[in-house]
């Protein structure tokens, strides 16, 4: 019995305590992802989806883009069977943990989030821009109007504007080459984009980004999960302090607002724990 | 249905799991698409993977035409990457 608790205890903390270890190397943990994605070995393994939003027009990509990939399956009016069981899974193991600690545009976004510029918050309705962006540009779009509407995802995206189009650009402006401006539109979201990311934090994540709007619905039933134990809550809302994303995680951990950078389980008292079902609880 | 209960929790997630498994096991080994060639007048229809696809949609290299059927964008060298 006294084995089985210790057992249990171990399981237990190998979670959570990991998690907590891991905590103050996330922007490592999220960079040294970013060698993944950006192909080092020249992999090019384009006929393989990633989890993460990385344009795979973008000439270091190892993988293709799941948004990518779903969008242009819907202009050609094929189920991406592969793609969306490829996304079920992953969000059924692990919700937006993915976002908070391996999305590459998420890096980016943290990284010059930590300018210090003065902080906008964002009301909590904009964070449904997501699905509107998910069903609209990703899905409806594709398969009524084709890859060839304007606003057709990849027609839009600042990720395949900045990962590819201003490298273009930047290239042929060297190469004294007439330069090929992006579509307007895309430009707009791009510029908008880059100058959101100083005074927002994670604004692409937050209002438009249609995988992490696929990842959240998983958020409440993934594997990996952030606990609350009412018992050991004080109340001190020191949680809401470690919060960037103006959640109130005690009244809703798993919230569909959260990227899961597990700042919150930074919680002095354990009110807040990472877990997963895997644990062995009594 | 409570969502904090764990036994409900690994019910959803081995459904999910199962689901998601389905669903790619059959994307890669048993969904094949047909895709005729750039030419209208070639024969040579050829049938690719879903990975194959994947890699096609990922340079633009396949469109479904105006009579439904899905056509090679090019003939010969695949383009470096999608029209957008």
């Amino acid at each position: 019995m006294v084995k089985k608790t210790k057992l249990n205890n171990l399981a237990r903390q190998t979670v959570g305590g990991l998690a907590a270890k891991l905590l103050g190397w996330r922007t490592w943990i999220q960079a040294a992802f970013l060698l993944v994605w950006l192909d080092p070995m020249s992999l090019r393994l384009h006929n393989v989806c990633g989890p993460v939003f990385h344009c795979y027009a973008c000439p270091l990509a190892t993988f293709a883009c799941p948004i990518g990939v779903i969008a242009q399956f819907g202009a050609i009016h094929i189920f991406p069977f592969a793609a969306v069981g490829f996304l079920v899974v992953l969000g059924a193991l692990f919700g937006s943990l993915i976002c908070g600690w391996v999305c590459p545009f998420g890096l980016l976004q943290d990284l010059a989030a930590n300018v210090p510029t003065a902080k906008f918050s964002l009301p909590k309705w904009t964070g449904y821009l997501r699905y509107v962006v998910l069903i609209g540009t990703v899905l409806a779009i594709p398969y009524f109007f084709g890859e060839s509407h304007p606003l057709f995802i990849c027609r839009v995206c600042p990720a395949g504007a900045l990962e590819k189009a201003v490298p273009d650009m930047a290239q042929q402006a060297i190469a004294g080459q007439q330069i090929v401006w992006p579509n307007a539109l895309k430009l707009t979201i791009l510029v908008l984009f880059l100058i959101a990311i100083f005074f927002v934090k994670r604004p692409w994540c937050r209002l438009l980004c249609p995988l992490g709007a696929i990842f959240l619905l998983f958020n409440r039933i993934s594997a990996f999960f952030i606990r609350f134990n009412v018992d050991k809550c004080t109340n001190c809302l020191q949680c809401h302090k470690f919060c960037k994303y103006n959640i109130e995680p005690e009244k809703s951990p798993n919230d569909l607002r959260c990227i899961r950078c597990l700042e919150c389980t930074r919680c002095a008292f354990d009110a807040l724990t990472f877990g997963s079902i895997f644990e062995r609880r009594q | 249905m409570d969502l904090t209960d764990k036994k409900t929790k690994v019910i959803i997630f081995c459904l999910l799991t199962l689901l998601g498994v389905v669903l790619f096991a059959y994307g890669i080994f048993f969904h094949f698409t047909n895709i005729s060639p750039q030419q209208p007048d070639d024969p040579a229809v050829r049938t690719a993977s879903e990975l194959a696809l994947i890699k096609e949609v990922s340079i633009g290299g396949v469109t479904r035409d105006t009579s439904g059927e899905l056509r090679q964008t090019y003939t010969g060298k695949p383009p470096q990457a999608c029209p957008t």
